[in-house]
């Protein structure tokens, strides 16, 4: 069988260190303990009565509601929403909304941008040759979600644009032919594709080198960056593990997949007709004033050079020797003339002249119509039959030529089955059932997205620094829970929520919080659950949505916030966002250029990161520039009085009663005795002040917490 | 100078910004690494983006060698044998002041205050392009594969604020790259808190258009009585007691960051040293004149990014002329800085550091202009705990080594943490799994320069 090579890693003594990996072991499926009817809760439980921990009482309705609202949906519960769960008494009336809430497309939304930032999605990264297009991998994530697509083919597809490990079928005559991927599935390559970027005006080749840094870490839990440089300190990863693993994507070519209609094509074609005769009007012109300029400086450092090189570059090419040929290559970049010196050789006029014609030249550029396409990678079979090397430094210009290395991967088997081809191989036993690191992985992820935090704390490093997990028996459950169900995140979504952890109280009795907290201070064992710092998206879906103003329309291109600077001088030309900024906090513009700052301020402020590494875990940060968000910013401003808006209308005159909306709106439940009549005596009989109400709303602690 | 305890009790009685890792240092967790009485309060870290050319500024070779092809060789990603071709240098140098230190004749001002400056010309580091060498000089580590933090968030996370209406760690001007802003893995709370010269220095600092003063007073408090059950019952989170200290320190920085930021108070006299309203050194002027007003409010870690934004202007691979008005723009404002510094009796509580990633090549790239060179380059440094008037190393008869006295790049950031009482053995972070230090290569501070 294909994969029986993966169970003899396990027994295989590790390569550079003598470190056992309990994640490396099998995943044996343990028994259930008894003591709860939820199998995640009998887990849990154990170590409750084992620490002495005390449960708190599950949560209230409401706080559930919007709980879980946020976590499938990263939408709030509207108070129609609320009603109807609160006046439902039936035993289901929770599990109806879990139910509604998986179906919801906004659901793929929300773990989409979780995927993504562990997947490193960024729009922009210096020159990323898939910027135009990248969103439509976005989109294809989205989808994949929506569809529960389960779990190894989300991988597979996204590593091979295959869904299945089956690439050829045999025709009824007898001849093998490749299966055609699905053509929505071309999108997934989008992942491999973002890796593909120029920086310094050098194509920096990293494509091969952040595939290995994002698959280990992503998948495989593994990080083996480090082991670029040097053998991995700590965990079993030898240098030689990491370049073999790039040799699996070094024959990878990026390649732009036009997606215009034929009469779009069509269209451009007489526009690129004008363009070049255009173009052609100006470039007669400027070259026939560069020319004698040119010429001129070029002899000028001629004369400036030693005889002897003179005499060398006055020769032809063909004439010069190899040596001779050397020592003109020496001189190419003195010789060489830029568009600068080239203008200051010429008389005010003449430059002047010069300038206008570039100007124009450039204005011509930016008027080529641009036409939607998407970048894909390809499997170059030239490039697969040169060697790979190991690198100096992991600098792509500076192979070890003695040291080449064959395809492969950690903890690959001996002998590795490449007939087709190399990600392939490397894909099948990935995500292959028996593979103890693909499922572990995988349920840690989603258990942290849950709950905050995941059952082993670092999610992207399984190796000797995650050290053992406290919930190693609940992990393997879980993941062998994910693989007899043929990983469908789905499932596994409404398993943990439906547990009675996660359905617990934030809070409860002082005595007993104190006490849990003395022997759990971190809260490892979810005797509570814990209170968790929204995330950006959130929170600014939640303000739209409280003034009724958010657009939930299902992906497409990302759009920028007001207020970023432009860029000051554009490469490539960007294709231009849609000004509309009411849409879901996912598709806010990120990346990174040196040029500009591409990641709004506003996400900035919340601890979202430029898309340039995986970013396993959001930092969770409280920091004055979130307050100054929320008590200045034009965003909740521009809300707060279309909230106050929408109060005096719904709430028909009657102050009391907006308040207690106000709350039920903003916060997902109504509002106290206590609360009410500070808010009425706010407002002071004077239906202007329920903008300042709104503005309140915004800004409590329990707006940007979730309980 | 300020004492130990007289710092610590200011540190530790001083609210910090935010997050748990803020707050730990506020509580003198990492203060235990200040191991010796701190000589400077402020950091005012001058980083010009792009790499200057010290050959041009700060270190004359003469001319002797123009015209010669010198080996290259280990030059960038050249391993094999590469002949370039040595080219004039066309600056002429003054000997300055009493210690007859030469500095260009694109930086007069600058000569005219060399007394209190000690220039190293032998500072070098491993990575010859911009965005490696801008992660290693200012996070002291090279490449990406961990979120290292910068110089300035390391400051932030040891020493805390000195000032509970600012920021720990501002950064004014457009830096080369987001490195030099980031936390990394000692949080967002260090992150450099981004001010501009002018009315608004951070986002979302002014309260909307047609907001009223009294009723946002009124608000807050309102807002205080619907939080306060809440909070009561968050009471053991210390994310919620973070957030009523962010807010605190928000609504502080929103009544007092204008006024730390506002030039009204200045007299003119002080804003022509600084070279403010000429055109050419307006933009910088203004800039270093904010730095001195935060450093005076006890910020303890300004960033000035000149420059920035792509490779940087400085980077003059095309022609060395273009460096001309770069120098004209920050010459007179870095002497207007010393200057003002000193006779606030400042100089002696604020290090002064001007930096780049890298320097340039002796030789020619497109005749006029210069190569990257990380092998050898010139920083200089003023203020309290420096020996003004030193020049310290050296780099080759063609300015392409440092060869006497070399300094790896992160003994520039062990000599900041020492004047700021920090020993960078004992100041470190567990992250990841793993143990971090700022300064993990070289040899310490430069004490050659200290007084």
């Amino acid at each position: 069988m294909k994969f029986a090579g993966l169970l003899a890693i396990l027994t295989m003594p590790l390569a550079a260190a003598n470190v056992k990996l309990w994640s490396l072991e099998k995943v044996t499926r343990p028994p259930v303990p008894t003591g709860a009817t939820h199998p995640i809760d009998a887990f849990l439980s154990v170590m409750h009565r084992q620490k002495g921990l005390v449960a708190a009482p599950p949560a209230d309705k409401a706080t559930l509601l919007r709980r879980v609202h946020l976590d499938l949906t990263g939408l709030p519960p509207t108070p129609a929403e609320q009603a109807a769960f609160l006046t439902d008494t039936s035993p289901e009336a929770y599990e109806k909304v879990v139910d509604r809430l998986l179906a919801s497309e906004q659901h793929g939304v929300r773990y989409a941008r979780h995927w993504l930032d562990v997947l490193r999605y960024a729009d922009a990264d210096e020159r990323m040759y898939a910027a135009p297009g990248i969103h439509l991998w976005r989109d294809w994530v989205i989808y994949a979600l929506n569809s529960d697509m389960p779990y190894d083919q989300f991988v597979r597809t996204m590593l091979t644009g295959h869904r299945t490990t089956a690439r050829t079928q045999i025709s009824a005559i007898g001849v093998r032919i490749r299966l055609e991927p699905r053509p929505e599935d071309l999108f997934a390559r989008g992942f491999l594709a973002r890796g593909a970027v120029v920086r310094d005006n050098k194509d920096t080749q990293e494509l091969p080198i952040v595939a290995v840094e994002t698959v280990s870490t992503a998948f495989m839990g593994i990080t083996v960056g480090c082991a670029k440089c040097h053998d991995h300190m700590y965990d079993p990863v030898t240098q030689r593990d990491f370049y073999r693993m790039k040799a699996l994507f070094d024959p990878l070519v990026i390649r732009k997949i036009p997606l215009a209609t034929p009469a779009d094509i069509m269209a451009r074609a007489k526009a690129n007709d004008r363009l070049a005769a255009e173009r052609a009007a100006v470039e007669g012109p400027l070259e026939a004033l560069a020319k004698p300029y040119r010429e001129k400086l070029y002899q000028e450092r001629i004369a400036m050079l030693p005889p002897e090189a003179q005499v060398i570059i006055r020769k032809s090419e063909r004439t010069r020797t190899v040596e001779e040929q050397k020592i003109a290559d020496d001189y190419f970049p003195v010789l060489r003339i830029d568009t600068g010196p080239l203008q200051e050789a010429m008389p005010a006029a003449d430059r002047t002249r010069f300038k206008e014609l570039q100007q124009k030249l450039a204005q011509i550029a930016s008027r080529e119509p641009e036409l939607p396409a998407f970048w894909t990678v390809e499997y170059d079979s030239k490039r697969a039959t040169e060697p790979s090397y190991m690198l100096v430094s992991g600098e792509p210009e500076r192979p070890l030529k003695d040291k080449p290395v064959e395809p492969g991967w950690p903890f690959a088997p001996q002998e590795i089955d490449f007939r087709d081809g190399r990600i392939e191989a490397f894909s099948d036993w990935l995500t292959a059932p028996e593979n103890p690191l693909f499922a572990r992985v995988a349920v840690n992820r989603l258990w942290q997205w849950h709950f905050g935090e995941g059952l082993h704390r670092t999610p992207s490093d399984f190796g000797a620094h995650g050290g053992d997990p406290d919930h190693r028996g609940l992990i393997d459950w879980l993941a062998s829970e994910f693989t007899a169900n043929n990983f469908s995140m789905r499932r596994m979504h409404k398993l943990i929520v439906m547990s009675d952890a996660y359905r617990r109280a934030t809070v409860t009795d002082r005595p007993t919080m104190e006490s849990n907290l003395r022997i759990d201070s971190g809260n490892v064992y979810l005797a509570t659950m814990r209170l968790r710092r929204l995330e950006a998206e959130p929170i600014w879906d939640s303000i739209l949505a409280a003034a009724n103003d958010l657009d939930v329309t299902i992906g497409g291109p990302s759009f920028d916030l007001p207020g970023a600077e432009p860029p000051r001088r554009v490469s490539r030309p960007v294709r231009r966002a849609p000004a509309a900024t009411n849409r879901r906090g996912a598709y806010i513009v990120r990346g990174f250029s040196t040029s500009r700052d591409i990641v709004p301020n506003f996400l900035q402020a919340f601890d979202v990161e430029d898309g340039r590494l995986p970013c396993p875990l959001r930092t969770r940060t409280v920091t004055p520039p979130q307050s100054l968000f929320l008590m200045n910013s034009d965003h909740v401003d521009q809300s707060a009085t279309k909230l106050a808006e929408r109060l005096r209308k719904e709430s028909g005159g009657d102050l009391k009663a907006a308040v207690d909306l106000a709350y039920r709106i903003v916060l997902g439940r109504g509002a106290s005795a206590a609360e009410s009549d500070h808010g009425v005596t706010y407002l002071a009989g004077d239906a202007a002040r329920l903008k300042g109400l709104a503005w309140l709303l915004f800004n409590l602690d329990e707006f940007v917490f979730v309980q | 100078m300020i004492s130990r305890r007289h710092f610590f009790h200011r540190t530790s009685g001083a609210f910090l910004g935010s997050g748990l890792g803020a707050m730990l240092a506020a509580d003198g967790r990492i203060l235990a690494a200040a191991h010796h009485p701190p000589r400077v309060r402020s950091v005012i870290f001058l980083f010009m983006c792009g790499g200057v050319s010290h050959l041009d500024t700060f270190d004359p070779k003469g001319n002797k060698h123009a015209g010669k092809l010198i080996d290259a060789i280990g030059f960038g990603d050249n391993v094999a044998e590469m002949k370039r071709p040595v080219i004039p240098c066309f600056r002429t140098f003054t000997a300055h002041g009493k210690s007859g230190i030469p500095a260009s004749d694109w930086f007069p001002h600058v000569g005219s205050v060399i007394d209190n400056i000690a220039v190293v010309r032998s500072l070098w580091c491993h990575e010859g392009n911009h965005f490696p060498a801008v992660i290693e000089t200012q996070t002291g580590h090279r490449g990406r594969a961990f979120d290292h933090a910068s110089l300035g968030a390391w400051v932030s996370y040891a020493l805390g604020t000195a000032n509970r209406n600012l920021p720990t760690f501002v950064n004014i001007g457009r830096p080369s790259s987001p490195v030099q802003l980031t936390g990394g893995y000692l949080g967002a709370s260090h992150a450099a808190t981004p001010f501009q010269a002018g009315e608004v220095p951070i986002p979302n600092l002014v309260a909307p258009k047609g907001s009223v003063p009294a009723e946002r007073e009124r608000q807050m408090e309102v807002l205080a009585r619907l939080n306060a059950e809440f909070r009561e019952r968050h009471a053991l989170n210390s994310d919620i007691a973070a957030r009523s200290q962010a807010y605190e320190l928000a609504a502080r920085m929103q009544l007092h960051a204008p006024a730390a930021v506002s030039f009204d108070t200045e007299p003119s006299h002080v804003r022509e040293m600084y070279g403010i309203g000429p055109e050419a050194t307006d933009e910088f002027g203004k800039q270093l004149l904010l730095a001195r007003r935060l450093a005076e409010q006890g910020v303890r870690f300004i960033q000035i990014c000149h420059a920035g934004g792509g490779n940087g202007a400085w980077d003059a691979h095309g022609d060395i002329k273009t460096h001309e008005p770069l120098c004209r723009a920050t010459d007179k404002p870095l002497a207007g800085l010393i200057r003002d510094l000193k006779q606030r009796g400042m100089l002696e509580s604020t290090l002064v550091v001007w930096t780049s990633e890298f320097g340039r090549s002796p030789w020619s790239q497109n005749i006029t202009g210069r190569d990257h060179n990380p092998k050898g380059y010139t920083s200089w440094l003023a203020g309290g705990g420096i020996k003004g008037g030193t020049v310290h190393g050296a780099t080759d008869e063609f300015g392409y080594q440092a060869v006497e006295n070399r300094h790896y790049y992160s003994d520039l950031h062990a000599t900041v943490l020492h004047l700021l009482g920090l020993d960078y053995k004992k100041m470190f972070v567990e992250a990841m799994g793993r143990t971090f230090h700022l300064v993990e290569e070289g040899s310490g501070p430069i004490r050659a320069i200290l007084s």
